[in-house]
C-alpha cells in the first residue's frame, strides 16, 4: 500500500520533471541549444503564478492562463535578446549564455519577488482522497492530469498539424527547411515562447507541493537534464518517460536506498546512461557523443 | 619581445607593490582572485586549448581544498606536503574521471560534468565523518613554508603572487610545446589531428587531469587562506562564475584566466551601490561580453596593439 502511494507521488513528481524535460528537449530539438537556463523560467513562471493566486483563491485556474501568457512573453525576449545575437556561436558560448538569462531572471524575480518564501494553493486544493485504503492528494493527481493534457497537446503540435510539421523540418535540416519556405525565424521565435510557457507550467504545478522562492527551479533543472539524457537527448517521449523515471528513482531511491544521496542517485544514474547507453531510452537521430 | 608580454610583465611586477597601496578589504579580494586564477587556468588548459567543456571546476577545487585540509589537520602533513598532494589527489581523480567521461563532446560533455559537480558536492556534504558535512571545515592550519608563516594578507599574496605565477609560466611554456599544439589541433579538428598521428584520447585525458590539477592547487590555496571550507563554496554557480571568468579575460590566455579573476572577483565590488540589483546587472553584463567580445578582454588588447604595429610598421 505505502509502495502504490510512494509510486502515485513518484509519479506526481516525476510528471513535472517531464513537463520541465519538455521545454527542454523543444528549445534543443529546434534551435540546437542546451538551455540552461530553464530553471529559472520554472521558477518565474511560479512566482507569476504565485502572484495571480494570491489575489484570490479562485483566480488559480486564471494563474494558468496568466503564467502561459506572461512566459510566452518572456520567451519572445529571449529569442530577441539572447537566442539572435548568440546562435551562430559555439557551443559553449551558448551555454553560458544561457546561463547568464538565468542569472537575469532569477535576479529581475529576486527584485519583484524578494527573498521570502510563498505559499501557493493548487485549483484543486489540499484536500486528500482516501480511495481502497490510499491516501493521495489532490494535487498529485491534478499534476498527473495536467501533465497527461500537456503532452498530448504538444503530441498534436508536433505531430498532427501543419505547423508541427514545419517544426520537424527545421529540427531535421534548417538549411533546406528555409530553402522550401519554411518561416524559420518565426518558428525559432515560437519554440522559445512554446519551452518557456512548459517551463513556467512546471513551475505553476510544483508551487502548491513546495513553497516558491527564487531558487525553485534551480534543483528541478539538474533533474530535467537527467531525464533528458536518460531518456533519450532530442526525444519528446524520451524526456517524459525519462522525468518519470527520475521521479521513480528518486522517490523509490529516498524511501529504500537512503535520503540524503536521492540526487546523488539520480546523478549517478544520468552518468552511467552517458557513459554505457548515450542515446538514452529513446535515442537521438544525430549525435555528438561517444 | 612581444609588446603584450612586456606589458604583462611590467604590470605583473608592479602588482608586487600593492599590498602597500591597497586597502586591507580590497587586498583580501585580490587575494581570492589570484586563487581563483589558478583554477581558471586550469579551465585554459582543458576548455581554451583543448576545447573540453568543463562545468565541474569547481568540483575540482573542492576535492583540492578537502584533501588538503584534511591532510594538514588531520595527518600533520606540512603546506608545501599538503598543497602537493592536494595538486596531485585531484589530478589523479581528473584522469580517473576524465578516461570515461572525455568519450563524449559538446553538450554531453558538458552534463556530465554538471552532474559530476553537482554529485560531488553532494558526497561531501552527506561525508560528515570525512569532511565534516554541511557544517563546513574548520580549523585549517596556517600555510608555512621554509620557516616563514603567512599569517598577515600581505605575506599571504606574495605567496599566492608566486604560486601563481610559477603556475602561469609553466603553462604558457606547455602551450608552445608539442603538447600544446596538440591540444590545440584537437580543438581546431579533432578527426584532422587524430590522422596526423595525435594520440587524441591520451591528449584529453591529459589535458583534463592538468586542468584537475591546477583546480586542486587552487583549493588548497583557498583553505589554507580561509581557514574553513564549505560544500557550498564549490558548487555549481561557483564552477560557472569560473568559466565566466575565463571567457571574459579570453578563453585560449592564460593572461586572459588572470586578468579575468581578477576582473569578476572585484566587479561585485564595485557594483556595489547596485544592490540588489547587481547579479541582474551581472547577468546582462556577461550577455554583453559574449555577443560584443567572444575573445575577451585580452582579444580586444591585441587586435588593439596590432592595429598600433600596422600603423607603425
Amino acid at each position: 500500500m505505502l509502495t502504490i502511494q510512494l509510486i502515485i507521488n513518484a509519479l506526481a513528481v516525476g510528471s513535472i520533471y517531464a513537463v520541465t524535460a519538455l521545454s527542454f528537449e523543444i528549445a534543443y530539438e529546434s534551435t540546437g541549444v542546451v538551455n540552461f537556463s530553464t530553471g529559472q523560467l520554472v521558477t518565474a513562471g511560479a512566482l507569476v503564478g504565485a502572484s495571480v493566486t494570491a489575489i484570490g483563491p479562485h483566480l488559480a485556474p486564471v494563474a494558468y492562463l496568466a503564467v502561459i501568457v506572461a512566459m510566452a512573453a518572456l520567451g519572445l525576449l529571449f529569442f530577441v535578446g539572447a537566442y539572435l545575437p548568440l546562435r551562430n556561436r559555439p557551443v559553449l558560448t551558448v551555454i553560458i549564455g544561457t546561463v547568464a538569462v538565468g542569472i537575469l531572471v532569477q535576479n529581475v524575480s529576486l527584485l519583484i519577488w524578494g527573498p521570502l518564501p510563498i505559499a501557493v494553493a493548487s485549483p484543486v486544493g489540499n484536500a486528500t482522497i482516501r480511495l481502497a485504503g490510499l491516501v493521495v492528494p489532490t494535487h498529485a493527481l491534478f499534476v498527473i492530469l495536467v501533465t497527461m493534457v500537456l503532452i498530448l497537446a504538444v503530441y498534436f503540435l508536433l505531430y498532427r498539424s501543419p505547423l508541427g510539421t514545419q517544426f520537424r523540418a527545421l529540427a531535421q535540416d534548417p538549411e533546406t527547411a528555409r530553402l522550401i519556405g519554411v518561416p524559420v525565424m518565426r518558428l525559432y521565435a515560437l519554440t522559445w515562447m512554446l519551452a518557456c510557457a512548459l517551463a513556467g507550467i512546471a513551475g505553476l504545478l510544483l508551487a502548491p507541493m513546495w513553497f516558491v522562492d527564487v531558487g525553485l527551479g534551480d534543483s528541478l533543472a539538474l533533474k530535467a537534464f537527467a531525464a533528458a539524457i536518460i531518456g533519450g537527448f532530442g526525444s519528446i517521449p524520451g524526456a517524459i518517460i525519462g522525468g518519470i523515471a527520475v521521479g521513480l528513482a528518486e522517490v523509490l531511491g529516498a524511501s529504500y536506498i537512503s535520503s540524503s544521496y536521492k540526487d546523488a542517485i539520480v546523478f549517478a544514474l544520468m552518468i552511467l546512461f552517458l557513459l554505457f547507453r548515450p542515446q538514452g531510452l529513446f535515442g537521438e537521430r544525430v549525435a555528438d557523443r561517444a | 619581445m612581444k609588446p603584450a608580454t612586456a606589458i604583462a610583465g611590467a604590470a605583473a611586477l608592479a602588482s608586487l607593490g600593492l599590498p602597500l597601496v591597497l586597502p586591507q578589504y580590497e587586498l583580501r579580494v585580490l587575494i581570492l582572485a589570484l586563487i581563483s586564477a589558478l583554477a581558471v587556468i586550469g579551465l585554459c588548459i582543458a576548455f581554451g586549448w583543448c576545447g573540453l567543456i568543463q562545468l565541474g571546476q569547481a568540483a575540482f577545487v573542492g576535492v583540492g581544498a578537502y584533501s588538503s585540509a584534511i591532510l594538514s589537520r588531520e595527518y600533520g602533513f606540512g603546506f608545501a606536503a599538503s598543497l602537493l598532494s592536494a595538486g596531485a589527489v585531484t589530478g589523479l581523480l581528473a584522469v580517473l574521471i576524465g578516461v570515461p567521461l572525455l568519450r563524449l563532446r559538446g553538450h554531453y560533455l558538458a552534463l556530465a560534468t554538471v552532474g559530476f559537480n553537482a554529485t560531488a558536492v553532494i558526497v561531501i556534504s552527506n561525508a560528515g565523518d570525512l569532511t565534516g558535512g554541511y557544517d563546513g571545515y574548520s580549523g585549517i592550519p596556517l600555510a608555512a613554508l621554509f620557516g616563514i608563516v603567512f599569517e598577515s594578507d600581505t605575506r599571504f599574496f606574495y605567496l599566492a603572487w608566486v604560486i601563481l605565477a610559477m603556475v602561469s609560466l609553466g603553462v604558457v611554456s606547455l602551450r608552445a610545446s608539442r603538447f600544446g599544439r596538440a591540444l590545440v589541433a584537437i580543438r581546431d579538428d579533432e578527426l584532422a589531428a587524430g590522422t596526423s598521428g595525435v594520440p587524441v584520447v591520451r591528449m584529453k585525458v591529459l589535458a583534463y587531469g592538468l586542468c584537475g590539477v591546477c583546480g586542486g592547487l587552487s583549493g588548497a590555496l583557498y583553505g589554507h587562506y580561509s581557514h574553513y571550507i564549505s560544500p557550498g563554496d564549490f558548487d555549481l554557480v561557483r564552477s560557472i562564475t569560473l568559466l565566466v571568468m575565463l571567457i571574459v579575460g579570453g578563453e585560449t590566455s592564460v593572461l586572459g584566466a588572470i586578468l579575468g579573476s581578477i576582473l569578476l572577483s572585484f566587479l561585485p565590488e564595485w557594483l556595489r551601490f547596485l544592490g540588489g540589483g547587481y547579479l541582474a546587472v551581472f547577468g546582462i553584463g556577461v550577455l554583453l561580453v559574449l555577443v560584443l567580445m567572444p575573445t575577451g578582454i585580452v582579444g580586444i588588447v591585441r587586435r588593439v596593439l596590432q592595429r598600433r604595429g600596422a600603423a607603425h610598421g
